[in-house]
């Protein structure tokens, strides 16, 4: 889906082949302007500056000034417990991006996911904590690929594929457990709610896995893949590109970087049952948007989707210090995402006109 | 010649489904052992009450090829405001209800139509922000509704199996269906969600459509979260994504595509229907969730896999293989 | 011919010294002429003349530079479709533009500034009837929905909408190049009735022989000026192809002798696809240069999409260098070394907002690195060779490919399938389309210098130029099926012919 000319169906759109006149015999030279002036300092492409970058500057400018006015948010206490926040939503957010970025936009499936792989991280304490995680991880992983094989090869809709495979994952989350809460027989988890130099380990782990995915991004074919066809499916398609095998990769990812979250839920917990995933879906969503990755596809970053988790918690954390409730955070998030998301889409199409 | 099944996928879909749930609702005395009675059919257009006016302006936006996540956040600030103003007047509370979603509504329709922006993420972001709007206005707790002359009126029972709220859903659809396939606007609707470049080439105003779509994606729910929480006595701020998912359910079973072009309000009713006879089954024969939640999760697999071309691409592909076996060619 | 021809002595529609211009090249250079009300105007040249930039500025899709446009003796600014429909002009855009999701009845009455707003359902589904008995197609129930209905059909149907939307201008680009005789012919009694209200039609065709049996003038385009207005009893189809090509066509000896070395081969025998190819076979060598001739609709370019892998329900056997070809998916074809070049290199070829590097480097990022990881050293290296390759500036290479003019992408988007050892046979549909001249010699010693190299090379144009000068072999087709083949001593004229033939050849 190009962001140039949203003509057709904008909301999800799926390459048809139309059974019209494809060929132009008469052809006009193309309307874009080959201008110099485009050019200049507007890129969008993987480098550059550009002037949305420009606007989450001053948005965290103002954060940063606005947190000097305030007690305590420059204390490390502080600090930590912003990364904490960041956390789980943001393992996940960041498998999110990758899945993004390769052209397949959102997953509604992500909190039953998550709750599930906890479900059976907790079941297999028995197992010893190395064999639980694997089990966690492979579950994850499994899940969340078939419905990235049935997206890439079958180019099935994401978001109705996503919302079946979420009723039908949550449907045998509660068939497993009866509907009542999961509870762990031995607890060999519990190393993984040491906070070493006092952050969560899941912070680290967040902080891994954005390194890792930035660099499958950039430095592997799978990941310049994910790009290209992230950007123009229907060109990738065209050019022989494994558009089928590089999207059940993204989702794969996506389902590892789930199910860690899941783990950790599960050792926060140490109890999980369907309402373990929460907001997970939505809130991992909003991160990867508020860090300007753009839903349509080809352009972002795992970085980026770090720093718009972090300044999502920021936020979050700088309105509860200075007295504002759940729901002013929650909208005040909202408003940030529909801001960088319209600045993201001027951005890229201001260059094409 | 290129061929399609006799019956529209917009009419078969919902009317199949309809069906089949019908037939299921009646048989449920066989598993919970007590005949149905108006009670249940009362409860069901509840149930159709609650989410009717939801899955209508999720569906009609879908029908132009967009989908409008904020349906679900203008249903709940409906309903918050609805109670907080209308406390002493119910009816201050709707009309101003109606009239804030109808403004949300027009100002996403706008942006997202003059800057040509997938509705997607702009929605997701208005959803979130509405949901804090109305976590704010009432402290993250639900508010009670004390208006209790309007509430039992809402609760009263007409025919014995009606009550106004599901009337007025029911009224919303029939308004919708009168103009959707009364006037231009139903053709010009489908047009703009089945080819937008050939709508503008027809002569189609596709800006002023989309404005006006949202319009009413966004006062249609927050009249049905008005109605609900004067029902219910009480605006809840956080009712998770459950409406939103089951008025999804609700607009893809009711025949309507994600990629656009397709369904009627008719189908739309026949899916919010489905979906509620479906939770009233539930409630009666008390199975356990996750028949429920299985059912919808093979439902919408028919439904993806039906709209998905790379299967179609993959059936040419064994059709063309076929044929090839059937007339093997003589090799020189 | 229409009756109301004589009337002309009060033009309906002035174009005057129309001029547009796209990013510094012209277009369309200050054409005038006149259309009179009732009268039947053909507008007819050969690629990038410019035809389809004047209809985009008189249906109100495009503003011109310069010039002003008259209708009913007012000059007229027509901002958009809407605006020009408000004026009276109805649009069939050359590009199907009718909604297969609708009804019959819906499509003919979509986007019509007179519809009322209560649809009168009866009132209209009688007027819909009648309309489609006009056009011949009294099988067809007004609330049928249009996906069942064939391409000609739908074409016919579009054509009805603007028929039936009382202009005074209605301008048809292409209508017929997807039916058939019969469909045709209904077309044109439609088009003659509407002249005959007074309405002015502007009939834009390639195919000369109808356009001479319909219009009562014809304007030819060259190069964006008007050559002639003349009238049509004036004309003969060779006199049309002097006025589009600017000379008697000239005569072509073979640019080499045909290669006796067999050398690698694609051999493609009965290869068909449902509606758009019919029993095509053709045996290419390497190291020559095989064109496939023919305009929209004619097959040739369904030939190379099937290749692709881009037509799931083709037919038949395809070998490449002795090894059959899984054409009937995209991956399969580019694994077994064919590489394609489409016609829309905007939404099917190129990745228009990554830097030009990554779009050269696209179909060849195995071979970049190991083990799945690419290798920074090898991946400049080869996007400056190929860079160096087809032209295009080194310091270019990081800025994003949409920045490029048409001529330079075109150029990247050719040059991406050269210089791999895993390509056999190159394949490209309008190769030079939307290039400007220097560019188009670029590229055209750009495929011959593949083929040197021992690459399989066929493209599918309209260019009488191009297919002359790159083309060892030329194959024109025409509806679907391949009419002749020519080795050396091909003839402008007779290319032309054969592909624009309207009425079945002798």
């Amino acid at each position: 889906m190009t962001a140039a000319d949203n003509d057709r169906s904008p909301a999800m759109a799926t390459a048809r082949d139309l059974p019209g006149r494809q060929d132009g015999a008469d052809t006009a030279p193309p309307a874009q302007e080959p201008a110099s002036a485009a050019a200049a300092g507007r890129l969008s492409g993987l480098r550059g500056v550009d002037p949305l970058d420009v606007g989450i500057v001053i948005v965290v400018l103002a954060v940063i000034v606005t947190g000097m006015l305030t007690t305590r948010f420059f204390s490390l206490a502080n600090a930590r417990a912003i990364l904490a926040s960041t956390a789980s939503v943001g393992i996940t957010a960041i498998g999110a991006t990758v899945v993004m970025i390769a052209g397949s936009a959102v997953s509604l499936a992500v909190s039953q996911t998550a709750t599930v792989v906890a479900m059976i991280f907790l079941a297999t304490q028995q197992f010893g904590l190395a064999a639980a995680i694997i089990a966690g991880l492979l579950s994850g992983v499994a899940m969340t690929a078939i419905q990235g094989a049935v997206i890439g090869f079958w180019t099935a809709n994401p978001i109705v594929l996503t919302i079946a495979a979420g009723f039908a994952i949550g449907g045998v989350a509660t068939w497993i457990s009866g509907g009542t809460t999961v509870y762990p027989q031995v607890t060999a988890f519990n190393g993984l709610n040491d906070t070493p130099l006092g952050l969560p380990l899941a912070v680290y782990v967040l902080l891994a896995i954005t390194g890792v995915a930035q660099w499958l991004l950039r430095r592997t074919t799978a990941g310049r893949y994910m790009y290209l066809i992230g950007e123009n499916p229907r060109a990738a398609r065209a050019a022989g590109l494994p558009v089928g095998r590089v999207t059940v990769i993204a989702w794969a990812i996506f389902g590892a970087c789930i199910a860690l979250t899941g783990v950790f839920l599960a050792a926060f917990n140490t109890s999980a049952n369907a309402s373990l995933g929460g907001t997970l879906s939505l809130d991992a969503i909003a991160a990867v948007l508020a860090g300007g990755t753009a839903i349509g596809g080809g352009k972002g970053s795992a970085v980026r989707t770090l720093g718009g988790a972090l300044l999502i918690s920021a936020i979050s954390d700088l309105l509860l210090l200075r007295g504002f409730s759940t729901g002013i955070q929650l909208l005040v998030k909202g408003l940030l995402v529909a801001f960088v998301v319209i600045a993201v889409h001027v951005r890229s199409t201001r260059g094409r006109r | 010649m290129i061929r399609r099944p006799a019956a529209p996928p917009e009419t078969l879909v919902p009317g199949v489904a309809l069906v089949v749930v019908l037939i299921t609702f009646f048989c449920t005395p066989l598993m919970s052992g007590r005949a149905l009675t108006a009670f249940d059919v009362y409860n069901t257009f509840q149930g159709l009450a609650q989410l009717g006016l939801l899955t209508l302006g999720l569906g009609l936006t879908m029908i132009a090829g967009e989908f409008d996540l904020s349906v679900a956040g203008t249903y709940v600030l409906g309903g918050m405001l609805a109670v907080r103003t209308g406390q002493s007047s119910a009816i201050l509370g709707i009309v101003l209800a109606v009239g804030a979603g109808a403004a949300i509504g027009a100002v996403q329709g706008g942006i997202i139509a003059r800057l040509r922006i997938p509705s997607l993420p702009v929605t997701l972001a208005t959803y979130v922000a509405l949901l804090g709007l109305t976590s704010a206005m009432s402290g993250g707790l639900s508010v009670t509704y004390t208006n209790t002359g309007a509430t039992l009126w809402m609760d009263r029972h007409i025919a014995g199996i009606f009550s106004p709220p599901s009337l007025i859903t029911l009224t919303g659809f029939v308004i919708a269906a009168a103009v959707f396939g009364g006037t231009r606007l139903g053709r010009e609707i489908r047009a703009i969600g089945g080819d937008r470049r050939a709508s503008r080439v027809a002569g189609v105003r596709v800006e002023r459509g989309l404005v006006g779509l949202f319009t009413a994606s966004g006062a249609l729910p927050a009249l049905g979260g008005a109605l609900f929480s004067y029902s219910y006595a009480a605006a809840n701020p956080n009712p998770g994504l459950q409406p939103l998912i089951l008025a999804t359910v609700g607009c893809l079973v009711g025949g309507v595509s994600l990629v656009g072009g397709r369904g009627l309000p008719a189908g739309l009713l026949a899916g919010a229907l489905s979906v509620a006879l479906l939770g009233q089954v539930d409630a009666i024969t008390a199975i356990p969730d996750y028949y429920t939640e299985l059912l919808y999760a093979a439902l919408l697999g028919v439904i993806v896999a039906v709209d998905a071309p790379g299967l179609r691409r993959g059936l040419d592909r064994l059709k063309a293989r076929a044929a090839t076996i059937r007339t093997p060619d003589r090799r020189p | 011919m229409s009756d109301m021809a004589g009337d002309r002595a009060r033009p309906q529609v002035c174009v005057e010294v129309l001029s547009r211009s796209f990013g510094g090249v012209a277009a369309v250079r200050e054409v005038s002429f006149t259309v009179g009300a009732g009268e039947i105007h053909g507008l007819c040249g050969h690629n990038g003349a410019g035809k389809s930039t004047v209809v985009k500025m008189l249906s109100g899709q495009l503003a011109p530079d310069s010039g002003r446009i008259v209708i009913g003796g007012q000059p007229v600014v027509l901002g958009s479709r809407q605006a020009a429909q408000r004026l009276g002009v109805a649009l069939v855009d050359q590009e199907l533009s009718v909604v297969p999701e609708l009804t019959v009845l819906d499509n003919l009455l979509l986007g019509g500034v007179s519809t009322p707003l209560l649809n009168r359902r009866r009132a209209a589904a009688a007027r819909c009837r009648q309309v489609l008995g006009d056009m011949g197609l009294d099988r067809i129930r007004p609330q049928q929905p249009l996906a069942e209905l064939s391409i000609g059909e739908r074409q016919l149907v579009e054509v009805a909408r603007a028929l039936s939307q009382n202009a005074r201008l209605v301008i048809l680009d292409e209508p017929t190049a997807t039916l058939s005789d019969v469909e045709t012919e209904y077309v044109f009694a439609a088009i003659r009735r509407v002249a005959a209200r007074g309405c002015s039609v502007i009939f834009v065709s390639h195919r000369l022989s109808e356009v001479l049996e319909l219009c009562d003038t014809v304007t030819v385009l060259r190069d964006g000026r008007r050559i002639a207005t003349t009238p049509a009893s004036e004309l003969t189809v060779s006199d049309l192809i002097v006025q589009m090509l600017g000379e008697a066509p000239h005569r072509l000896t073979a640019a080499r002798a045909p290669d006796p070395q067999p050398g690698h081969s694609l051999r493609i025998e009965g290869l068909r696809v449902p509606g758009r190819l019919t029993d095509f076979s053709l045996t290419a060598q390497a190291g020559r240069v095989y064109a496939l001739a023919g305009q929209l609709g004619s097959g040739a370019s369904d030939v190379l999409r099937a290749l692709a892998g881009l037509h799931p329900q083709a037919t038949g056997r395809v070998r490449l260098r002795d090894r059959a070809v899984p054409f009937r998916n995209p991956v399969g074809a580019a694994a077994a070394g064919v590489a394609f070049v489409s016609s829309d290199r905007k939404s099917e070829g190129l990745f228009l907002d990554k830097p030009i590097a990554a779009n050269f480097l696209a179909t060849r990022l195995p071979g970049l690195g190991r083990a799945g990881l690419l290798s920074s050293r090898r991946e400049h290296q080869a996007a400056r060779s190929l860079a160096e390759l087809v032209g295009i500036a080194d310091h270019r290479l990081r800025e994003p490919t949409a920045a490029l003019s048409g001529g330079n992408q075109q150029r990247v988007f050719v040059g991406r399938s050269l210089g791999r050892d895993d390509v056999y046979a190159l394949l490209l549909d309008e190769p030079t389309r939307g290039v400007d001249i220097g560019g188009r010699a670029a590229i055209h010693r750009l495929l011959r210098a593949a083929a040197d190299a021992g690459l399989i090379v066929v493209f599918a144009s309209t260019e009488l130029e191009e297919l002359l000068e790159l083309g060892d072999v030329i194959i024109t087709m025409r509806e679907t099926r391949m009419v002749a083949r020519y080795e050396g001593g091909a003839d402008g004229a007779v290319l032309m012919r054969d592909m624009t033939q309207g009425e079945r050849a002798a």
